[in-house]
């Protein structure tokens, strides 16, 4: 080790024996580190871990013969709002459509969709259309509702002036 | 009779193989750790009960709507990168140095009208953020930049796959917009980013 030598050189006899050093270190500071860092890595590793869901819109420049038509009546469509999302059957311009609203929670529209999918059947399909107040927030939830309730055909279109003429109809 | 002595055992242990063990795992997850890339802007995405991990093998395009009403874009295919500024510095005549080249690679995220190129790019992406400069691209329709984005970015790499991420409290306007200017060349399949949920019951 780095010692200096302050015996001085007139010594006879003296032999010279070099301090038999330990080679043993300790080496607890170093294993905490180095699980510290571990435990960090694998948190930041698994943590930001995002997920998806897939959108599939339809083709615009394809034409429409291949598709499959839906009929009127084993459509819903749901107008999802900020705070409240509406629903109705039918063609929004007709005066004998009703008009629904709920929110969305468990019991709200997780429920009617779950209530029309038992009423209608297989060929149940959602139609959705968000007001132009909606946040995306609300669409996402709308989706996932589809998948919580395991309703595979589901479409998001635009909202079309009919189906606003027709919330504003009924002022809820 | 002689007295049965405990055998004096030392409390030192070596530790070496502990240690070895706790630094080859160190090593693995910082060589495979990826960490979350820079945002332009903070988004938080709405949640939802998809368990599919977002696949980028044949690289991504990200797509980040603000709650403000912001679009930024991101891509992890470099060379789709530089061919998007190329393309479209040359689209708007703008005349770029090697150090807007730097500027542009050395940030993940686009966000900011053509307009505002030569001003954004001539300043550090972190200069440019704090100045306020990266508002977010166009996607009007009398001005959609995006579409020429992407575009530009499909031309380079036809597998790019798009992914949406948007703020819970975005519009759902800006996010129709982007799905119109999108469909319009023929780009129908989305993976919208959300946090997981648990399922319910």
């Amino acid at each position: 080790m780095a010692e200096i030598d302050s015996s001085g050189g007139g010594k006879k006899g003296g032999k010279k024996r070099s301090k038999k050093m330990s080679t043993k270190i300790d080496m607890t500071p170093m294993v905490d580190l180095g699980f510290l860092l571990i435990t960090f890595f694998m948190l930041t590793t698994t943590l930001a871990k995002p997920v998806t869901m897939q959108l599939n819109m339809p083709d615009k420049t394809e034409d429409n013969t291949q598709t499959s038509p839906v009929k009127m009546s084993e459509t819903v469509t749901v107008v999802p709002d900020e705070f409240k999302v509406y629903y109705y059957q039918g063609i929004p311009s007709e005066s004998a459509t009703v008009l629904q609203v709920t929110d969305y929670s468990e019991t709200g529209i997780r429920k009617v969709i779950a209530d029309m999918k038992a009423k209608i059947g297989n060929n149940f399909t959602i139609v959705m259309k968000p007001t132009k107040k909606a946040k995306y927030r609300n669409v996402i939830d709308m989706i996932d509702e589809c998948a919580i309730t395991n309703n595979k055909r589901y479409a998001l279109l635009e909202i079309d002036p009919d189906t606003e003429a027709l919330i504003k109809r009924s002022g809820k | 009779m002689p007295k049965v002595k405990a055998k004096r055992t030392s409390v030192s242990l070596d530790m070496t193989a502990m240690c070895d063990v706790a630094f080859l795992l160190l090593t693995f997850f910082m060589l495979t750790a990826k960490f979350r890339p820079e945002e332009a802007v903070t988004i938080t995405p709405p949640s939802s009960i998809s368990e599919t991990a977002l696949k980028a093998k044949d690289g991504i395009i990200t797509l980040s709507v603000a709650k403000e009403g912001g679009v930024y874009l991101a891509t992890d295919d470099m060379m789709a990168r530089e061919f998007m500024l190329e393309r479209m510095a040359n689209k708007y005549g703008i005349a770029l140095t090697a150090e807007m080249k730097k500027n542009y690679m050395s940030s993940e995220v686009v966000g900011f009208p053509a307009g505002a190129m030569r001003q954004v790019l001539n300043l550090k992406p972190s200069e440019a953020k704090s100045k306020g400069f990266l508002k977010g691209i166009p996607i009007d329709s009398s001005n959609n930049e995006l579409s020429y984005w992407v575009g530009y970015a499909k031309l380079s790499n036809p597998s790019l796959k798009i992914a949406i991420k948007g703020d819970q409290n975005s519009d759902y306007k800006v996010f129709s917009d982007i799905i119109g200017t999108l469909q319009a060349q023929n780009i129908n399949i989305f993976q919208l980013i959300t946090s997981p949920e648990k399922r319910p019951q």
